[in-house]
C-alpha cells in the first residue's frame, strides 16, 4: 500500500489531543490529516512556527503518541499499528531521534558511557569491553574523546551534549533520523558546528534525516526538501531552491518575509507580510487538498487556488528565461 | 549554493564562489577535562559534609547506634534478671560520683529519728531536715542508697535500677536497639512498597494510576489504632506486629510521593529519548527515573525513622508495646511515668536518648535534603 520511492511514508496522519469530558471536552488537532513522504538518503525539512505541530508529527511517527488516525509506513512496512514487542522493536532499530534541547535530553544520573552505550544494551551486546570500544569510536567521529565517556552531562557545554545526544542516536546504525530541532537550543556558532558534524555523519553512515526546525536559514541550509506546517496542518512541499524562489501559499511567504537579513541595506526595504487564513482563502464553497503545482511541488489550495499558483509558476519560469 | 547573493552587500556581491568558506566546518575536537568526574552522589555527600549541623547529627546518631549494638553487653548486667532488693537504685557513675552527682544517693523522707541507727552502717550521709510530727521526732535523711540496701562496694549502675531491680543502662540502650530496629524495618517496608507502587502509579498513569490511588485512599481512611489493635490480636503483640501496623498505611504518603516525582519526571526528553531506543518499562523506571526521582525519597526515609520510633514508643506507652520483658524506649518511658514524681531519672534517661535521636535524624535529613536538592547544586 506504499510507495515504494519513499523510505518514510506518512498518509493522512492524524494526532488529537483531548481534554474534559461532555461539555467541556476540548480537542486539540496537533497534526491534522498530514502526508509526506521521505526518500532514501534525503533530507527532509518540516518548518513551521512555535505550536504548529512539527514536535508531535516526529513523535508520532516514532511512536512516542499514538495516532489517532491515518498510516506511517517505513520502508513498506505500516508502523502506525497497534504496537508490538516486535513492532517496537522494528522502530528502535530503524529511525532515532535527537532531541531539542541538550540539557534535558541526557539523564544527569548516567556517565556518557551509559547513556550512548545504552541503545548497544538493548540490542543485546553483554560484553563490556564491546560496548566501550564503539562508544569511543562513536564519541571520536562527534568530536568528543575517549576521555569524556566516564563524565557526567553536567559537565559539558551546550554543544557538546548535543554532540552526544547525536552519538547516543547514531550509535544504533539506524537507516533514519527524526532531528527535533537539533539546534535551536544553541547559539549561532554552535549550530553551524552541530550542524556540519549532522552533514557529515550524514554521508558517511547513508542517513535519511526528518529535520524538523524554525530556523529558516538552518533548513534551506540544511534540507534536500522542505515541507511547511502551519496549524497542525501540512501547507506546502517542496525542493529547497523551489521553495525559497518560489513560494506559493501565503503563509510559507509570509514565513519567508520574516527571515531576518544581515543586509541593513537591504532590510531596510524589506516588506513584511502576514497571514490570516480567514482573509487569504475562501473554502466556503471549494474544499481545499494537496495538489501537486509543478513535478514535486505540493500545496495545500482549493482547485482555484491551484489555477492561479500554476500561472505564477509559469510566469516565473517565463521571466527566468 | 551556499552563499545566498541576493542578501549580500554590492560591493561582494559578485566574488567567486572560491572566496566563500562555511564557518565552522573544520573538524571538532575537544580537549579532555581536566578535572576529576564528580558523580551525583559523590557531589552530595561532598555538600553534606559542609553542613555542619548535619555532620553532628550523623555521628551522634552513628554513636547512638553504636552504643545500642555494644553498651548492653558491656554493663555486666542482663536486662531482664530482676532483684528486688535491688530496685529503684538511683544512678550511680564511677568518677561522677565525687562531684555529687550520680553518686547514688537518695534522700529519705519522713523517717522517725528512732529508726536511724537500724540503718546499714555508713549509709547516713546527712541529716536534711529534723522536724517533730505527732510529738514523734522525724527526720528527712540523706543516705548512701547503695550501702542502705546492701549493694557490694563497687557494683554502679550508670542510670539505676526500675522497679523490678533491672539495670536501666543495659535497658535503655537494648530498647534503643529495638526501637531502631522497628523503625529500620517499618520504614524499609514502607519505602519498598510505597516506590514500588508510586512507581507503577504514576508511569502508567490514567486508569491504573486512578484504581491504585483510590485502594491506597481506602486504607487511608482505616482507623490506625483499630489496625493496630487486630494485628495484636491476631499475631500477639511483639515486633513483627508492631512493624506491620506501621507498615500498612505508613507506604501511603511514600507512594503518593512516588507517584508526583514520576509524574514530573516520566515526560522529560531523557525518558523519551530511551523510549525511541527502545528501553523497557522496567529499565525506565529504575534506571531513568528513579534515580532522579530519589531525593525526597530518602529525605522522608530519614524524617519517617524519628517518627516510626515515636510511634512505637507511643503504643508502648498506651501499652501495645513488644512484649514485656523485653525493653523498647517506649516502654521505658511508659514504665517510668508511673513513678515521675520519686524517681525521675527513670523518665528522664529514656526521654533524653529519644530526644536526641529525633533531633539528629530530623537535622541530618535536613543537611540530605539540601546536598540531594538538585537546585542546590555547585552552591556552598
Amino acid at each position: 500500500m506504499s510507495d515504494s520511492t519513499y523510505l518514510l511514508e506518512v498518509k493522512n496522519l492524524c494526532r488529537h489531543f483531548t481534554s474534559g469530558r461532555g461539555k467541556n471536552k476540548l480537542v486539540v488537532k496537533a497534526v491534522d490529516n498530514v502526508s509526506f513522504g521521505v526518500k532514501p538518503a534525503e533530507t527532509f525539512g518540516l518548518v513551521g512556527e512555535s505550536g504548529c505541530g512539527k514536535t508531535t508529527l516526529g513523535r508520532t511517527i516514532i511512536r512516542l503518541y499514538d495516532p489517532t488516525s491515518g498510516q506511517v509506513f517505513f520502508n513498506g512496512r505500516e508502523i502506525s499499528g497497534k504496537m508490538t514487542g516486535e513492532l517496537r522493536r522494528y522502530l528502535t532499530e530503524n529511525i532515532a531521534m535527537i532531541f531539542q534541547d541538550p540539557i534535558e535530553s541526557l539523564n544527569p544520573r548516567m556517565t556518557v558511557e551509559e547513556i550512548i552505550g545504552e541503545g548497544l544494551k538493548v540490542r543485546g551486546v553483554k560484553d563490556k569491553a564491546e560496548i566501550r570500544r564503539r562508544v569511543v569510536e562513536m564519541l571520536k567521529k562527534v568530536g568528543l574523546n575517549e576521555e569524556h565517556a566516564t563524565r557526567y552531562p553536567h559537565e559539558f557545554s551546550g554543544g557538546q551534549r548535543q554532540r552526544i545526544g547525536i552519538a547516543r542516536a547514531l550509535i544504533v546504525q539506524p537507516k533514519m533520523i527524526i532531528a527535533d530541532e537539533p539546534v535551536s537550543a544553541l547559539d549561532v556558532s554552535i549550530q553551524a558546528q552541530v550542524i556540519n558534524l549532522l552533514n557529515d555523519l550524514k554521508e558517511e553512515f547513508g542517513l535519511t534525516i526528518l529535520f524538523i526546525a524554525h530556523n529558516l536559514s538552518v533548513v534551506k541550509y540544511f534540507s534536500d526538501r522542505i515541507g511547511v506546517m502551519y496549524y497542525g496542518r501540512l501547507v506546502e512541499v517542496a525542493r529547497g531552491e523551489d521553495l525559497y524562489a518560489k513560494p506559493l501559499h501565503p503563509y510559507t511567504r509570509a514565513l519567508l518575509s520574516a527571515i531576518p537579513e544581515p543586509n541593513p541595506l537591504t532590510a531596510r526595504n524589506k516588506k513584511r507580510l502576514d497571514y490570516d487564513p480567514e482573509r487569504d482563502h475562501d473554502y466556503s464553497r471549494e474544499k481545499p487538498e494537496m495538489v501537486e503545482i509543478e513535478p514535486e511541488h505540493f500545496v495545500y489550495c482549493s482547485p482555484s487556488e491551484a489555477a492561479r499558483y500554476r500561472e505564477i509558476c509559469r510566469s516565473a519560469v517565463k521571466a527566468g528565461d | 549554493m551556499i552563499v545566498d547573493r541576493n542578501n549580500l552587500p554590492e560591493d561582494i556581491r559578485d566574488l567567486p564562489e572560491s572566496c566563500f568558506e562555511i564557518v565552522g566546518s573544520e573538524d571538532i575536537s575537544d580537549e579532555p577535562f581536566k578535572t576529576e568526574a564528580i558523580g551525583f552522589f559523590k557531589d552530595a555527600i561532598y555538600r553534606l559534609r559542609k553542613n555542619k549541623l548535619s555532620v553532628i547529627a550523623f555521628w551522634l546518631i552513628t554513636a547512638v547506634i553504636i552504643s545500642a549494638i555494644i553498651v548492653p553487653h558491656l554493663t555486666g548486667y542482663s536486662p531482664t534478671a530482676q532483684n528486688l532488693a535491688y530496685r529503684n537504685l538511683p544512678p550511680k557513675i564511677p568518677g561522677l560520683e565525687k562531684l555529687g552527682i550520680a553518686d547514688g544517693t537518695r534522700i529519705l523522707t519522713n523517717r522517725p529519728k528512732a529508726s536511724l541507727s537500724e540503718f546499714p552502717e555508713g549509709s547516713i550521709i546527712q541529716i536534711v531536715r529534723e522536724y517533730k510530727a505527732s510529738n514523734v521526732d522525724m527526720v528527712d535523711v540523706k543516705v548512701d542508697y547503695y550501702k542502705f540496701v546492701g549493694v557490694p562496694e563497687g557494683e554502679y549502675h550508670w542510670m539505676g535500677t526500675d522497679y523490678l531491680g533491672r539495670d536501666l543502662c543495659t535497658r535503655l540502650f537494648l530498647g534503643a536497639r529495638i526501637s531502631l530496629l522497628i523503625a529500620f524495618f517499618a520504614v524499609v517496608a514502607n519505602i519498598i512498597i510505597g516506590v514500588v507502587y508510586g512507581a507503577c502509579a504514576g508511569y502508567y498513569g490514567g486508569r491504573v494510576d486512578m484504581i491504585l490511588t483510590h485502594f491506597a485512599e481506602i486504607l487511608d481512611g482505616l482507623p490506625y489504632l483499630v489496625v493496630t489493635i487486630l494485628f495484636m490480636l491476631l499475631f500477639g503483640s511483639g515486633m513483627f506486629s508492631i512493624v506491620l501496623a506501621l507498615t500498612v498505611t505508613g507506604w501511603i504518603g511514600t507512594a503518593r510521593l512516588v507517584r508526583a516525582q514520576f509524574y514530573r519526571f516520566k515526560g522529560r526528553e531523557y525518558v523519551l529519548a530511551a523510549r525511541t531506543l527502545g528501553v523497557r518499562d522496567r529499565a525506565l523506571i529504575f534506571r531513568h527515573i528513579l534515580p532522579n526521582a530519589i531525593g525526597p525519597v530518602i529525605t522522608r526515609a530519614m524524617i519517617s525513622i524519628p517518627g516510626a520510633i515515636f510511634s512505637e514508643s507511643f503504643l508502648a506507652y498506651i501499652g501495645l508495646g513488644i512484649k514485656p520483658p523485653n525493653p523498647s524506649i517506649g516502654v521505658l518511658l511508659s514504665d517510668g511515668q508511673r513513678v515521675l514524681l520519686q524517681y525521675p531519672y527513670q523518665t528522664v534517661f529514656p526521654a533524653v536518648l529519644i530526644s536526641v535521636l529525633m533531633v539528629s535524624f530530623n537535622l541530618f535529613a535536613n543537611g540530605l535534603r539540601d546536598a540531594l536538592d538538585p537546585t542546590q547544586r555547585g552552591e556552598i
